[in-house]
């Protein structure tokens, strides 16, 4: 709440900034989906942040995201393990480098993976479609633009209580979510030094060889 | 045979009564053919009772797939898979949806809807009754610090993932996967080898094809239902895209295939030999009255089905097929009669008591080949033993009572006297030309004999229409092989009992290494015995290792960040007792329809009960080394496709065998009786003798293989050479000139016909039976008329007393 809190304090202080924003919820999705319909690829560094009761302390953790339209991704996480996974529309493979481990996986067979890519699929893509289907959504701030969702599907709430996505100035990319928990837990994503429509090495989306 | 003579005589003068009675006869007999019941079941032609082989052939029917429809969707070639895998995903939905009830029934094109998450979950919670000692040898390496160590690591990297948010309380409960000891007691479900799923379906490994499997109440034998799943089949198949094509898979497809060629095949070869025989009596006998001769099978075949259907209440297809070529012999015997009575200069009863010896102990000789098959262990043969005496029977009758009375003698004598053909091997170097050539022939033959070899595969009986060998191989291919495993089979009457069987097979693969390509419940759904003795041993092994391992647990969970009591709900776990694993559970989890497939439940059967199924690769190596151990367990059955073919091929050599000399003995003392000299009985014997050297040496020569049909073939050369013997040897005995030579000639060319098209069918059982009676009786009928005259010197000597007639 405390973070929610602030938020809503930082959307204060720059919405007075600006006059001429728009106000409604309709307009602001209008205008994200308008930003971000030019957007084929996407490169960023990513900081983590989760704050877990099964933890003595918040792991943080840094990696990098990639995404290029319609539906290729690789999530990286290169300190304090490096692991990730790459997806090719349905196809995916995931590794730890810790113990070289390579796995292949396929959203359609694996709920825990289709769950994970449709999420990040849909913050990179700005698939305010999706979201709405799945979350019911709330404007926080203009300035920077956030959106507190929360989750329409009882099962889905079980585990999360909600989620505040924060997007860069231009409106063009996600800059922030944060994932709340039943119980408390959350984690907090940050997206960094981001590259838009910059071009991709053709070996972006493979796994790394052990 | 004076009873033929006066039977002739007394009826000469009734003889509108006698056509008058043959009329209701055979208006009677066509009547009934209305209800007649005719069974198209290979089964007819496996052992029954019993016999080993019939229980297999039973057992092997059970198999998961046997009964099943298989379709199989396809992208059709230079569809990119990759891009179209939603397009074959919604073809296949579609296709589902428009296979019409009730002749496809619950069509299954994906696994059920799994518990998913639910049931990975739950079945951890199971492992304490799964776990065996091996497990256990596991978990006490994960309890070890190295292990521990890697697994907290992995915990912490699967929890800095995205899916970690999914994934914390499964870390919590289980920090060292121990939940994948139980998750591999799934591995061994899949009944099919190579699938994948994706998008609710099952998706072949490269993703262009996916897979259908529907259950049918058409049974697989019957023809005019498999046509109408086919029918059914292509107009579902109407829904979908162009670039999407299926197939179906099914032992229906090849009942049909079969039937069809079949059926052309038999429309050919009654077409050819009917018109065949008809054109060699308009040019030899060029007579109205020999129609008679013409119609004498006809009759006789119709009489056989009656008794046949009376004794059996049914009769099978393949019976009344094979015995309506089979009866085509009994012209023979209205051969001999035509032209005993049409040529000779004695009165028409003296003629015709001449031939009804003949012809008598020639009908009998082959009966009595063809009782030697009422002892068969094959239902089909004892049913082709009864319709071909009952014919043979009936014919001998027709040909001895009813048809001297159609036949008007000529006025002239017939040209040349009955020896004259022999006579013209009165010159010594023609005889010593003909025992060469037929020496030589047989020297020829006999060399090849030994390299004959059985063959009981039933495929090899069977039409295999390329393009559906072709969808089978693709089918395999993309699919592996499902269709073709051997199946372990523990039986019980009760279901707990049936598991612990099941347990000691897989006990067995186990420990002989065969485990890893097998599909049972074995390793999930162990028996409440068994479950309750894994429980014990894992209580005993906690109060064992418990206080060190919470310890060590609690020290590398702190060096890794992990807070106090992080793992609390893992020692929660550990000490909790689960309830039974029973059939409930996991058809809860939606594994119901693999439970169906492998237990089975008879309760219709005399000795309800259960059998539980293992799957095993049906190779020579494992099923060689299996049986002798398995087989010695009580309840449990071993069968497998490639050893009943190699049980089918014992018992077909048994019977080839019995029957052989069986035939052999019985033709012997027919012979004896009649001849009472045995230079007589070794002459009659000649034509027999080639024609069964010239059959299995022509086989060996051509690479052919002895089958299941061949045994009857065998049966009808013995039959009909011995007729030959007979005819000829008694022919070198009479006075009355009975055209015996040129009544074989005949014959033998209207049984080459009749048969020889069968050369041309593309079944191949019925094209084996062409080729192999087209080998022994063109060598037989030579072997009658010029070898048995050229060992008898030319001319037999007529001795009184010793004459066929009396």
């Amino acid at each position: 709440m405390l973070l929610l809190a602030f938020s809503l304090v930082c959307c204060v202080a720059n919405a007075s900034a600006d006059a001429q924003t728009p106000v409604t919820l309709a307009e602001v999705q209008q205008e994200l989906k308008l930003a971000a319909e030019d957007v084929e690829t996407l490169q960023s560094d990513i900081l983590q942040e989760k704050h877990l009761a099964m933890f003595a302390e918040t792991l943080r953790s840094t990696g990098r995201f990639i995404f290029a339209r319609p539906d290729r991704l690789r999530w990286e996480m290169l300190k304090p393990v490096a692991s990730g996974f790459v997806l090719q529309g349905e196809a995916g493979t995931r590794w730890n480098a810790l113990s070289k481990e390579v796995g292949h996986f396929n959203i359609s067979a694996d709920p825990v993976m289709g769950m994970v890519a449709q999420q990040l699929l849909a913050w990179a893509r700005v698939d305010l479609d999706w979201l709405n289907e799945r979350y019911s959504m709330e404007l926080i701030c203009t300035q920077p633009v956030t959106l507190h969702l929360l989750p329409r599907d009882p099962g889905e709430a079980q585990m999360i209580e909600s989620l505040s996505i924060v997007f860069a100035p231009d409106r063009s990319h996600v800059a922030e979510v944060v994932m709340r928990e039943q119980g408390g837990d959350y984690t907090r994503m940050s997206f960094s030094s981001v590259q838009v429509n910059a071009p991709l090495p053709p070996t972006t989306f493979e796994a790394p060889k052990f | 045979m004076q009873l033929a003579g006066r039977l002739y005589q007394r009826l000469q003068a009734k003889r509108g009564w006698l056509l008058l009675f043959l009329i209701l006869g055979v208006a009677l007999a066509l009547y009934n053919l209305r209800t007649l019941k005719v069974e198209e079941n290979i089964a007819a032609m496996l052992p029954d009772g019993g016999s080993t082989v019939a229980r297999d052939f039973a057992l092997l029917q059970q198999a998961p797939f046997a009964r099943k429809v298989a379709i199989h969707v396809q992208l059709c070639s230079g569809v990119a898979a990759a891009t179209d895998e939603h397009v074959l995903a919604h073809a296949t939905s579609e296709l589902c949806a428009a296979l019409p009830s009730p002749l496809f029934l619950n069509p299954v094109s994906g696994p059920a809807q799994l518990g998913g998450m639910g049931m990975l979950r739950e079945l951890g919670i199971y492992l304490p009754r799964l776990a065996t000692s091996e497990d256990l040898t596991q978990v006490e390496q994960r309890l070890q610090r190295p292990q521990m160590e890697h697994y907290l690591v992995r915990a912490v990297e699967q929890l800095l993932q995205p899916q970690g948010i999914m994934l914390k309380q499964q870390v919590q409960q289980d920090p060292l996967a121990l939940d994948t000891l139980a998750l591999a007691k799934m591995q061994h479900l899949n009944p099919i080898p190579r699938v994948a799923v994706r998008q609710g379906h099952f998706f072949s490994r490269d993703g262009r094809s996916t897979l259908i499997l529907v259950d049918t109440k058409v049974e697989i034998t019957d023809s005019a239902g498999a046509r109408q799943l086919e029918q059914a089949f292509m107009q579902a198949c109407s829904v979908l895209p162009p670039e999407v094509k299926a197939d179906m898979v099914s032992a229906h497809a090849y009942t049909l295939a079969n039937a069809r060629v079949i059926e052309a095949d038999v429309q050919r070869v009654l077409l050819f030999s009917a018109l065949g025989i008809l054109l060699v009596f308009a040019l030899v006998l060029r007579s109205l009255r020999a129609l008679a001769v013409y119609l004498l099978p006809l009759l006789a075949m119709l009489g056989a089905t009656q008794i046949t259907a009376g004794v059996f209440g049914t009769i099978s297809g393949i019976t009344l097929g094979f015995g309506a070529v089979l009866l085509g012999i009994t012209i023979d015997f209205a051969l001999h009669v035509y032209f005993a009575l049409r040529h000779g200069d004695d009165p028409v009863f003296i003629r015709l008591q001449a031939v009804a010896r003949p012809v008598s102990f020639g009908a009998f000789t082959t009966m009595a080949a063809f009782a030697l098959l009422l002892s068969s262990d094959l239902p089909g043969q004892r049913q082709l033993a009864v319709f071909a005496i009952s014919g043979i029977g009936l014919a001998l009758l027709l040909a001895l009572v009813v048809l001297p009375h159609f036949i008007i003698p000529l006025r002239a004598p017939l040209a040349g006297a009955p020896r004259e053909k022999s006579a013209r091997l009165n010159r010594p170097w023609m005889r010593a030309g003909v025992m060469v050539f037929w020496f030589a022939g047989m020297v020829a033959g006999a060399w090849q004999v030994p390299n004959l070899h059985i063959n009981g595969s039933l495929r090899q009986l069977s039409y295999m229409p390329p393009e559906l060998l072709d969808a089978e191989q693709r089918l395999a291919h993309n699919w592996g092989e499902m269709r073709g495993r051997a199946l372990i089979f523990a039986a019980a009457p009760e279901l707990e009992l049936a598991l612990q069987r099941n347990e000691q097979v897989w006990q067995v693969l186990h420990e002989r290494g065969l485990s890893t390509g097998a599909v049972s419940v074995a390793p999930l759904l162990c028996s409440m015995h068994t479950q309750d003795a894994h429980l014990q041993r894992w209580e005993s092994f906690w109060k064992l290792h418990l206080p060190t391992a919470k310890a060590r647990l609690e020290q590398q969970a702190a060096r890794h960040g992990f807070a106090p009591g992080a793992f609390a709900p893992f020692w929660e776990r550990v000490h909790t007792q689960p309830p039974v694993l029973d059939t409930a559970q996991v058809r809860k989890w939606g594994l119901g329809q693999m439970l169906d497939a492998l237990i089975l439940e008879d309760v219709a059967t005399d000795a309800p009960g259960y059998k539980v199924l293992t799957l095993v690769p049906d190779s020579p190596e494992i099923v060689a080394l299996l049986a002798p151990v398995v087989e010695k367990m009580p309840g449990i059955t071993l069968v497998s496709q490639s050893r009943f073919g190699i049980q089918l091929a014992d018992v077909i050599g048994t019977d080839f065998k019995r029957f052989i000399l069986g035939a052999g003995m019985a033709v012997l003392l027919l012979l004896v009786v009649l001849f009472r000299r045995p230079l007589r009985v070794l002459l009659a014997l000649v034509p027999v003798v080639t024609g069964l050297v010239a059959m299995y040496g022509g086989m060996g020569w051509l690479g052919l293989e002895l089958n299941l049909f061949n045994i009857v073939t065998s049966i009808l050369i013995i039959g009909l050479g011995v007729d030959y013997g007979i005819f000829m040897v008694c022919q070198g005995q009479e006075h009355t000139n009975l055209a015996t030579t040129r009544a074989i000639v005949l014959s033998g060319i209207t049984t080459l016909i009749g048969f020889g098209v069968l050369v041309l069918a593309q079944h191949p059982a019925l094209h084996s039976i062409g080729i192999t009676v087209v080998l022994g009786i063109s060598a037989a009928v030579p072997a009658a008329v010029l070898v048995i005259p050229a060992l008898q010197g030319g001319t037999m000597p007529i001795t009184k007393g010793t004459r066929c007639t009396r």
